[in-house]
């Protein structure tokens, strides 16, 4: 999808919401079926699969895949005291349900997944790829991850204080420091194979961790950093997932701190959910193809050219970090 | 390559609360599929359930789990968890350590407080102490913070086939060198979610389930947990062995939502992708722990993808008669068993078949039997085309 990342849309009701493409290739009848989740991901997912020649599975992370259509269900079970339903929110309410129809819609009985681990659902679906090619290089896998905002688990994350209970415009989100960040929500896939040449970026490595202790946060780091980052290079940015919750703040201050090169961030232009890690994927490979940083994204000084190597550091909740490092040659 | 082995097992379902009560029901040829008398539902009178007799409460003070939040879905598998790596002996240095994972799989989550989820997502005070707990991650998250894990962690949901995945997925961390060791397995309870989700489906029986039988009326829900320890045979050292983790594959049925193609494609390509990564053929197999969910749809494929697949379909039989269908755990229980087979060379009655479907005459074993073993597959399939077979072999 065309996307104008130096633009900036601003959240409505602290939620910023996806843009839906015109889904065109689906029929309009099984489009009216799908839930949103499944929607939006299909929508994310087909013009890829028109680019790929071949492909050997789905790979999908969502934390919590139809949301919608659950607590539509759900609700119904209350209200009509568990009287005569029908099933069609059920089946597109579980999460496997977007894997499951790309793998329908493509014929393709070839390896299908989803990893629902909450924070860290993309980057498992990610280690999960990476596992996949390194026995299979030649293979094509469609990588994503879809995570929608219902106006159930806004609802219930609102109770939990993980969003903004003042009114907020996306420009003052970092400047505001109160508690919870804006709501958000996203489809983002990726066509992966184990061959480098011409590839968008090229991911060096993805680690995830549970920990409330910054200082298990930065010696992970320095080791991940150490392990996948190659001899010689530097990283030339950092993707921060800052998102002006001041509970938070410490956890990326400290990254910032031992990363020390141009920082950039992005939850203002996504809001925060627990696979926003896929969007920032996105967003570096976007940058390796303009090598530049849109100025409402700096928190620094522009990165010095070339872009090379990108760091993108998330926190999803205060208690799930990823680190993940790509980097794209010449 | 070092093989990856099983050294320790642990299952709580409607048929025992140990690995041991689990392989004594089988043997006895035990159903759990009973009245509820526990879960309220609608459907409390009107068909049976796997489920498992200890009220929330009582897991959670034999448990010693009285954190806030903490779900009958998390207690099962905290249960389960517990079982299998005391059985493996598992110090506290190698639970904690960086290269030991955990993955598990529910399709429920906390969604089994149909309640307080009604009320957390639709009222805008109030909120319950279960904020946290409804996702699927929320289980592993609970055990990982409880035993203060730092390796890998992940919650797998590919429906009925999860915690298959959740093996084969550990199996593979463990073969690329991502974790040393993995613990993995599945849960999921009973909840009000499934059984309207499935009876909407109109795949739920009234009576007692029937697998393989020609007049099979569908399934019974189920609830339970289990979990396996696995190792690299090069590292374990004076301990007990069970089995190894032999093969696995996951294919896609693509097909239907909510039901298998006729020909079963995705059931085959599982069954005959696992039999590859195990590098053994078609006769090597000993016994096959059928999916057998005892619906229409699901007997009928699973049976004509053996045919399909084997010069003669080996002896096979479904658990789901002893424990309902459990889901999100089915894969793992199942897989518990398969070892239990290995481990006695002992193969459980199928119970309740009394005519096999007449379209493929297959039988299922009916009766306990002792017999050499060499080879046992496991069958998962799920919603969404999700199918995954896993073997394991004598060591």
């Amino acid at each position: 999808m065309d996307v104008d990342i130096n633009s900036l849309y601003d959240c409505t009701d602290n939620k910023l919401k996806v843009i839906e493409p015109g889904y065109e290739g689906i029929p309009p009848g099984i489009l009216r079926r799908m839930g949103k989740a499944v929607r939006i991901g299909v929508g994310a997912a087909l013009p890829l699969i028109k680019e790929a020649a071949s492909l050997d599975g789905f790979i999908i992370g969502t934390a919590n895949g139809g949301m919608e259509d659950c607590i539509k269900f759900l609700n119904q079970i209350i209200q009509y005291e568990e009287g005569v339903l029908t099933p069609g929110s059920f089946v597109q309410s579980t999460p496997n349900a977007i894997a499951g129809q790309l793998g329908l819609f493509t014929k393709n009985k070839g390896y299908n997944i989803t990893h629902v681990h909450r924070g860290l659902a993309f980057e498992n679906a990610v280690i999960d790829a990476m596992m996949l090619l390194h026995d299979h290089p030649e293979n094509n896998y469609l990588v994503g991850a879809v995570d929608e905002i219902s106006a159930y688990n806004y609802n219930i994350e609102l109770l939990s204080g993980a969003y903004k209970k003042e009114p907020v415009s996306c420009k003052e989100l970092y400047t505001i420091h109160s508690e919870g960040c804006i709501a958000g929500e996203s489809a983002v896939t990726f066509l992966v194979n184990g061959n480098k040449t011409n590839a968008v970026a090229q991911l060096l490595g993805v680690h995830g961790l549970h920990t409330t202790d910054i200082a298990v946060v930065e010696k992970q780091l320095q080791l991940f950093i150490q392990k996948h980052l190659p001899a010689g290079e530097k990283i030339d940015l950092l993707l921060s997932g800052e998102n002006g919750d001041n509970r938070l703040s410490k956890y990326y201050t400290s990254v910032e701190n031992i990363i020390n090169t141009a920082t950039a961030r992005f939850k203002h232009m996504t809001g925060e959910y627990a696979t926003v890690s896929s969007f920032a994927v996105w967003l570096a490979c976007q940058l390796f193809q303009t090598q530049d940083v849109p100025s409402h994204m700096l928190k620094t000084q522009k990165p010095q050219a070339p872009i090379k190597n990108i760091l993108i550091y998330n926190n999803y909740k205060g208690a799930q970090h990823s680190f993940i490092l790509l980097t794209k040659e010449n | 390559m070092s093989r990856i082995v099983v050294t320790g097992i642990g299952v709580i379902s409607a048929i025992g609360n140990t690995v041991a009560e689990n392989r004594t029901a089988l043997q006895e040829g035990k159903c759990g599929i009973t009245a509820l008398s526990l879960f309220p539902s609608k459907y409390a009178g009107l068909m049976p359930f796997g489920e498992i007799k200890i009220s929330t409460e009582e897991l959670q003070k034999k448990l010693n789990a009285t954190e806030r939040g903490v779900t009958r879905t998390s207690l099962l598998a905290l249960h389960a968890f517990a079982e299998a790596i005391a059985d493996s002996q598992l110090t506290n240095d190698e639970i904690t350590a960086f290269d030991t994972a955990l993955i598990g799989a529910s399709t429920v989550g906390g969604m089994c407080l149909t309640d307080e989820l009604y009320h957390d997502a639709n009222k805008n005070e109030g909120g319950s102490a279960y904020l946290s707990s409804y996702d699927f991650a929320s289980v592993n998250i609970y055990l990982q913070e409880r035993y203060k894990m730092s390796g890998i962690v992940n919650t797998i949901n590919t429906a009925c086939s999860s915690s298959a995945n959740a093996i084969m997925y550990g199996a593979r961390l463990i073969k690329s060198g991502r974790a040393k060791r993995a613990i993995v397995g599945g849960v999921d309870c009973l909840a009000k979610f499934t059984i309207n989700g499935f009876n909407a489906l109109h795949i739920l029986s009234s009576d007692i389930c029937t697998p393989f039988d020609e007049q099979r009326k569908g399934l019974n829900l189920g609830e339970g947990a289990a979990f396996l320890v696995l190792e690299r045979e090069e590292d374990v050292i004076a301990k007990n062995v069970y089995a190894v983790v032999s093969g696995y594959c996951n294919a896609n049925d693509s097909f239907h939502p909510s039901s298998l193609s006729d020909e079963g494609d995705g059931p085959y390509l599982s069954m005959k992708g696992a039999l590859e990564t195990a590098n053994i053929t078609v006769g090597d197999i000993s016994f096959i722990n059928a999916h057998g969910t005892a619906t229409e749809n699901n007997d009928a494929v699973e049976s004509k993808a053996m045919i399909r697949l084997f010069d003669r379909v080996p002896p096979f039989a479904s658990t789901k008669s002893n424990t309902g269908h459990t889901l999100g755990a089915a894969g793992a229980i199942e897989a518990v068993y398969s070892i239990l087979n290995l481990t006695h060379q002992e193969i459980y009655p199928g119970l309740n078949c009394k005519n096999p479907i007449a379209a493929t005459g297959l039988q299922p074993v009916k009766i306990y039997q002792k017999r050499p073993l060499q080879h046992i597959m496991s069958n998962s399939f799920g919603f969404g085309g999700n199918c995954t077979s896993l073997i394991f072999s004598t060591t």
